[in-house]
């Protein structure tokens, strides 16, 4: 819904490390997003194709790696992701703990040629 | 010839609006000023939790309202006109969140000496506002009962990232087959240290319960205490108006 807003920040983070290293052109730009992030993939490129013509980012490669809401289950001992409309542990249907949000929005690295 | 590299960055994505909360926070902070960000859908009580809580406290004159809408300033009219001491409308035109520089400005406006606490009512959506830090103290979750008791589930990121939590339109409950327990176990999987104030603005229950409690500034970071059991924050309506 935001995809926009988190574009432009992005871009911005991003112009800005690769003037502070001097790099002509960016290659690649690497997010974790939590499934849990309200980002959408096809909205993020859709605002990546409009906002980076002409920048140092233009035609470069957006790769996403996504990560799950986690919860720990304290009857099994073991970390586990819901199936179902509840919380619960798919195991032993005790309600766990959230361990992962899932929130998380990160640019893990970029791939730059200088 | 050029080289290719790759660069390290682990940097938050929203780390602008990160730096802008900050140096919002740090305005409020040598103010004195304490910030709540109100984050709940269209319709759950935001504005009259608002003015019922003026209501409530020891002082009303030293309260200030910032009103994010898409647009109109029909919530800043009905704050000032319920007692607060400034409002700032905010039309965000069509953005479904506020973000830490719409605030600035905001905190621009306002006289910040001449108030105790500042509601930042955020645009009604129980998704996007959760993720930008405005320089609030405290994230304060609205959920209504009308809306249903499967919105913990639904919507996980807002009931886990709030300091605390209040249960609107309590008086439905009854009415609307609000499943108290499945509200519970699912919010305290979430977030086991968020208080949770069940009140109804239109009556009146537990709103004083509410105020005293952000009147008694409750630390905005407290970490859970080893060996909390899931069940012991929760402060439930009866008995409490």
């Amino acid at each position: 819904m935001h995809e926009m807003a988190v574009m432009s920040y992005l871009l911005e983070a991003v112009e800005a490390e690769a003037q502070r290293i001097g790099a002509q052109r960016v290659l690649a730009i690497n997010l974790v997003m939590g499934e849990r992030a309200s980002v959408f993939d096809d909205s993020l490129l859709f605002y990546f194709d409009l906002l980076t013509p002409g920048t140092v980012a233009a035609g470069a490669q957006l790769h996403v790696r996504r990560t799950a809401m986690r919860f720990h289950c304290a009857g099994c001992d073991q970390d586990y992701s819901p199936v179902d409309d509840t919380f619960r542990c798919p195991q032993c249907r005790i309600v766990g703990q959230v361990t992962a949000d899932g929130t998380e929005l990160l640019i893990e690295s970029i791939e730059v040629e200088s | 010839m050029s080289t290719t590299r790759t660069i390290a960055l682990g940097k938050r994505v929203l780390d602008g609006n990160d730096q802008l909360a900050a140096a919002n926070r740090r305005r409020l902070d040598a103010a004195g000023v304490r910030a709540v960000n109100v984050i709940a859908s269209p319709g759950a009580g935001k504005t009259s939790l608002i003015i019922r809580t003026m209501a409530a406290l020891r002082r009303p004159d030293r309260v200030g309202v910032i009103e994010g809408d898409i647009a109109g300033r029909i919530d800043a009219d009905r704050v000032l006109a319920a007692g607060a001491a400034a409002a700032i409308q905010i039309n965000t035109g069509g953005s479904c969140h506020l973000e830490a520089g719409m605030v600035a400005q905001a905190l621009d406006g306002l006289d910040l000496g001449a108030l105790d606490l500042l509601f930042i009512e955020n645009v009604g959506n129980l998704v996007c506002p959760t993720h930008w830090a405005l320089g609030e103290q405290l994230k304060l979750c609205v959920l209504s009962t009308a809306e249903g008791h499967d919105k913990p589930v639904k919507y996980p990121e807002i009931f886990a990232a709030s300091d605390v939590i209040v249960l609107n339109k309590i008086d439905l409950i009854d009415l609307v087959d609000f499943d108290r327990a499945q509200f519970y176990e699912a919010v305290r999987a979430l977030n086991r240290r968020a208080p949770i104030f069940e009140i109804s603005c239109r009556t009146g229950l537990g709103v004083a319960a509410w105020a005293d409690w952000l009147q008694a500034g409750p630390p905005a970071q407290a970490a859970p205490r080893p060996g909390e059991r899931a069940m012991d924050t929760v402060s439930h309506t009866q008995g409490r108006s």
